[in-house]
């Protein structure tokens, strides 16, 4: 170990630390552009300048290694005017379009000039003029003019993703970042791209133009897009959730993918889709309402419309006189929700009809040697704990239920990582009666004939539980906020069976978010 | 008084072949370094006060001795981009003498026990390399290269890589990023090249000069080659003289000798006008004026202390008919177009300072942009990766406060003061 | 689509070997393409050189944007690439350039109706002592002047 000193501040930090991790490890503030933790060391854009005691010349924090005794200060005159000069050089030939970018409000630019800023630009001449609105295929949009050439895109997908489409082309104030011929920037884990931009270069598609950042408050939870369980932080106001980005932890470093970004949508009430190209004059936004925001009964072809705990309550009436129940567990729920569940079937229904629902079998221990694995649960490891606990031996081949009085489903949280939901809905409708738990619609349940009764659940947003991951990590995560008044997790449900009360969480209980809220880059 | 050391058979044209240059004692050095010590050659050659000679002048068996002891295969690299503005002795030694570049590379590269050398060459010098590439292939052809040199158990294998024009790759680093095949963009230090340069294994960037030099270290003992030079800056070198001067050429002087004697003796005197100004070491050496030139003397410690420096050993020399504020925005188009585009302060200076400069002349600008032009010039200094930087703000820096009255005059009047209105 | 010769693609092999990474043949590969093609490198020939050693197009194409010497676009039969630097502006090698701009009704960088030439203005070449000085293709004119420069462009064939 060896002892430094941080703007006054003594830490010890390993052999081998830069300066910039010394000052991240004791919460100083250093301005920097290029260096990323996750990236190697580009040391270009030349703003993390520290003053180290006896040397006459500044150094970059985020190439010069911690020695001994080392004494170092960004705090004195001379490393502000290096970076406020920095930034000034950043500065004469990027775009004034603030309001108009989506970086705005979360932007290197903007947080180091409200810092160091020099507020009369000094630069009267011409700016240098690039490519603005390049499409980079179907995920993200490139705005060159925007770009300060820190080069963190291009390290990622030269070292991460190892795809290599991105490039610097031309030299000197010329440089532009883009892909050869104008390829798309499409592989799995693009939008990380976005993420570590520390301007509005990048953006992406999903996200530009939907919502200003600072009117978004953020929380941490876990992807439930496959069994990797990466942790994120994610991005919400009272109308739902906005996006997803990765959160460092040892599980998935600092990246995540881009299907993972996706699982906002199963949360959110009204989705927004939009048709047509960019080009296309007759683009347009359909909104769709995408949960259950309440209970339906699909019953001799009349649909009824019910609250959810009214629903139940038929249920729990109706359970009485069941005599041959299945039950259908999908791995997208907590480990506390199958336990709960599990125990309460087990008492009323015994062991022998249960069911694991398993979406692509074959693909179950697929890896891509980076973060995407195969089992697209979330919680697959839980809710084999949670069989196992019970003494419960799942079935598999849900085909081959029949003859059923009543049949109850714990469907997918993301529908569209099981696309076999037609051919089970169909399958299933031959039974008496099928209770269909569902956090959003399931259209083709809802077409397939039969007696179906539809209950709203609760997303990952709207509870807190523990997901187990492929190795067996558990991973807590707290509730978002609640988005369905009327959505009920498994373990309340288990609660109204047995004849319990449950106390549900009004909507929204966000408070208004001031412009204050400021949150950290990634 | 000119001491041919180098250039001596220069004018033999058949001292580029083989046969020519065994005639006039090639390799005859090699054949003694052999029988040396490895770490008796590096001795030597640092008890000669070799500096380097491509611009930075740090003593060469200096930067040999950083080399780690680690087992790790050692390059050599000969830093043949010669693009330092005005600067044209590599390319002349090269084509003229490619076998005495070579016999200096093998005993280096004996005396730093590597495998294997390039000479990266700029892409432009077409001419050069195809001449120093014959005689690498004469070299193997006679033993000289390959396995088991002469019998001295000593392998050795050379060859050499054409640039495609980019100026920031005679900075060493730039030069390795190139030869690896990557833009030629410098890397950052640490780690220096000696330690991790090419494919992050230990690497010597020598130029051409300093190379070619060492043969005569071998041959003549360092005391004999320090006899040349001054205390600090010891032995001959060759100077490329351009500009208004009645015989501009590459002479070999020993360092330490005055401007002005070279000016007046080997450059048979001005051109065209008085003497006006000049710059000593390539274009990014601060400008020194008449007045400071009468006690120029070249060697790395004078012009240092005038706050300029020897850098490439190229002079250009101005009359008075040379219009300042002309000059500065030729060398400043230059580094705007050099910049490699790393690092933020350069690739955005580089191109500021130009702009800034072309406002003078179009007569955009205003009398506080002088000012300005220094102030982002200072700010671009010792902030990057590399020296370009620090290349693109010091003749700013030099220029700008010593003919401050020609900027005035031309921002107020809106023509050049020296030209006068009609070449406005 | 631009394909090399077999020569080429030889010669793209050989240089792949030659040096300790396949990277450092790229700038060979590219000056090959730029022989084959009549003097400059078509985006088309990237993918090309891609497909042919086996290097991601992105990183072909960051050293091609990044070195002056390969064209980005067409160029006459003889590319005229007039030194501006220093010496050689002192020696009117500027006004020198807007002369052959003039006589033969062309922009800087811009091909010449007959296909015959193309005028850039170029850093230093190297030969100030021998200034005013341009490069033809790959050969050195020097200590020139407007008349000399002017025959020299006609005589060429």
């Amino acid at each position: 170990m060896l002892k430094c000193k941080i703007n006054g501040k003594e830490v010890e930090v390993e052999e081998g630390t830069s300066i910039i991790e010394a000052f991240k490890k004791v919460d100083q503030d250093i301005a920097h552009y290029c260096w990323h933790p996750g990236l190697s060391v580009a040391g270009v854009c030349r703003l993390c300048m520290v003053e180290i005691e006896g040397n006459p010349r500044l150094q970059i924090a985020c190439n010069t290694p911690v020695t001994e005794g080392m004494v170092v200060t960004n705090q004195s005159e001379m490393v502000k005017d290096a970076v406020k000069w920095g930034l000034d050089f950043h500065l004469i030939n990027h775009p004034l379009d603030c309001p108009i970018c989506d970086q705005a409000g979360e932007c290197g630019l903007q947080d180091q000039y409200m810092q160091f800023g020099r507020y009369d630009s000094e630069m009267g001449q011409p700016k240098v003029k690039k490519k603005k609105v390049v499409d980079l295929g179907s995920k993200i949009v490139l705005d060159s003019e925007r770009c300060i050439l820190c080069s963190r895109c291009v390290r990622f997908t030269e070292e991460v993703s190892k795809t290599n489409e991105l490039g610097i082309f031309n030299r000197g104030d010329h440089s532009e970042i883009g892909t050869y011929a104008g390829k798309p920037l499409e592989n799995d884990y693009s939008v990380n791209t976005v993420d570590i931009c520390p301007v509005g270069a990048l953006t992406s598609k999903e996200f530009r133009f939907r919502q200003r950042v600072w009117f978004l408050k953020d929380k941490p939870s876990v992807c439930t897009g496959c069994s990797t369980g990466c942790h994120v932080d994610v991005y919400f106001n009272k109308e739902g959730l906005w996006r997803v980005k990765p959160r460092y932890s040892e599980v998935n470093g600092y990246w995540m993918c881009d299907e993972g970004r996706k699982i906002f949508k199963s949360t959110n009430v009204m989705t927004t889709e939009f048709v047509g190209e960019r080009d296309d004059n007759k683009k347009r936004a359909i909104k769709k309402e995408n949960r259950l925001t309440q209970a339906i009964h699909k019953e001799s072809g009349k649909t009824v419309y019910k609250t959810a705990l009214d629903s139940l309550g038929l249920l729990r009436e109706k359970m009485n006189g069941v005599k041959k129940a299945a039950l259908v567990l999908t791995g997208q729920y907590t480990s506390e929700e199958y336990t709960d569940l599990l125990g309460f079937w087990k008492s009323q229904f015994g062991v022998d009809n249960v069911y694991h629902w398993i979406n692509h079998e074959d693909q179950m221990n697929e890896f891509d040697g980076l973060l995407i694995r195969g089992d697209k649960n979330p919680n697959t490891k839980g809710l084999q704990q949670a069989f196992e606990k019970a003494g419960i031996t799942a079935k598999k081949d849900i085909s081959n239920i029949s003859d059923m009085d009543l049949v109850v489903v714990a469907g997918p949280e993301n529908p569209w990582t099981f696309d076999d939901i037609p051919s089970v809905a169909q399958s299933l409708a031959s039974n008496k009666s099928v209770v269909w738990l569902s956090a959003t619609h399931v259209e083709s349940a809802e077409q397939a004939g039969g007696n179906f009764q539809f209950i709203p659940v609760k997303t990952f947003a709207e509870k807190s539980g523990t997901f187990v991951n492929f190795e067996g990590k558990e991973q807590k995560f707290e509730k978002i906020d609640i988005f369905v008044e009327q959505a009920l997790s498994l373990s309340e449900i288990a609660t109204v069976l047995k004849g319990d009360f449950v106390k549900l969480d009004p909507v929204n209980q966000t408070e208004r978010i001031h412009n204050e809220f400021v949150h950290e880059r990634g | 008084m000119e001491v041919k050391i180098l250039t001596e058979h220069y004018d033999d044209d058949n001292f580029r072949t083989l046969e020519g240059y065994k005639a006039k004692g090639g390799y005859v050095e090699l054949e003694k370094a052999f029988k040396m010590k490895p770490e008796d050659i590096i001795a030597e050659v640092k008890a000669s006060g070799l500096r380097g000679r491509g611009g930075a002048g740090f003593p060469t068996g200096v930067k040999w001795g950083f080399l780690p002891n680690n087992g790790e295969t050692r390059y050599l690299l000969c830093n043949a981009d010669e693009g330092e503005p005005c600067t044209f002795k590599d390319r002349m030694m090269m084509e003229r003498a490619p076998h005495q570049l070579i016999e200096g590379m093998i005993i280096s590269a004996f005396a730093i026990s590597s495998p294997k050398s390039y000479i990266y060459i700029r892409g432009e010098y077409v001419y050069a390399a195809k001449v120093v590439e014959k005689a690498i292939k004469e070299a193997y052809d006679a033993g000289l290269l390959g396995k088991n040199i002469m019998g001295s158990g000593f392998d050795h294998d050379m060859d050499i890589y054409l640039g495609a024009g980019a100026y920031i790759c005679g900075e060493e680093t730039g030069m390795i990023s190139s030869l690896e095949g990557k833009k030629g963009q410098p890397k950052l230090k640490p780690p220096f090249p000696a330690v991790q340069g090419y494919l992050k294994k230990p690497t010597i960037v020598n130029n051409v000069e300093t190379l070619a030099a060492v043969k005569y270290i071998i041959r003549d003992g360092a005391e004999a080659y320090k006899k040349h030079g001054t205390e600090k800056s010891a032995g001959t070198k060759l100077f490329s003289v351009a500009g208004d001067v009645n015989k501009p050429g590459n002479y070999e002087v020993p360092l330490g000798y005055p401007l002005m004697d070279l000016i007046n003796n080997e450059c048979g005197g001005m051109k065209g006008g008085e003497l006006k100004a000049a710059i000593p070491g390539g274009t990014s050496a601060p400008i020194i004026t008449a007045e400071e030139i009468q006690k120029a003397t070249l060697d790395y410690e004078c012009l240092a202390e005038m706050g300029t420096m020897l850098g490439s050993g190229s002079i250009v020399i101005m009359n008075d008919k040379r219009c300042m504020v002309d000059m500065l925005k030729v060398i400043s188009h230059f580094y705007h177009h050099e910049s490699c585009g790393q690092c933020t302060p350069c690739r955005e200076g580089t191109g500021w300072l130009h702009k800034l400069v072309g406002s003078v002349v179009e007569g955009t600008a205003q009398e506080t942009d002088i000012d300005l032009l220094c102030e982002v010039a200072n700010k671009m200094k010792g902030r990057t990766i590399c020296a370009l930087s620090d290349a693109a703000a010091l003749p700013v820096l030099g220029i700008v406060p010593k003919f401050r009255d020609e900027f005035q005059f031309f921002i107020r009047e809106g023509y050049s003061k020296v030209k006068g209105q009609a070449h406005a | 689509m631009f394909e090399l010769s077999a020569d080429g693609k030889e010669f793209v092999k050989k240089e792949l070997a030659r040096y300790e990474t396949i990277e450092s043949a790229i700038i060979p590969s590219l000056y090959q393409v730029q022989k084959e093609n009549g003097g400059w490198v078509s985006e088309d020939a990237i993918a090309h050189l891609s497909d042919l050693m086996g290097i991601p197009e992105a990183r072909i194409n960051e050293v091609f944007h990044f070195y002056t010497m390969f064209n980005k676009k067409p160029v006459g039969k003889y590319h005229v690439q007039v030194c501006c630097n220093v010496a050689c502006a002192m020696a009117g090698t500027r006004e020198m350039t807007d002369m052959f701009l003039d006589e033969h009704k062309v922009k800087e960088g811009e091909m010449t109706e007959d296909g015959r030439f193309t005028f850039t203005r170029v850093e230093c070449l190297g030969a100030c002592d021998k200034a005013p000085m341009m490069q033809v293709n790959e050969d050195y004119y020097e200590d020139l002047t407007p008349e000399s420069a002017r025959n020299l462009l006609r005589d060429l064939k």
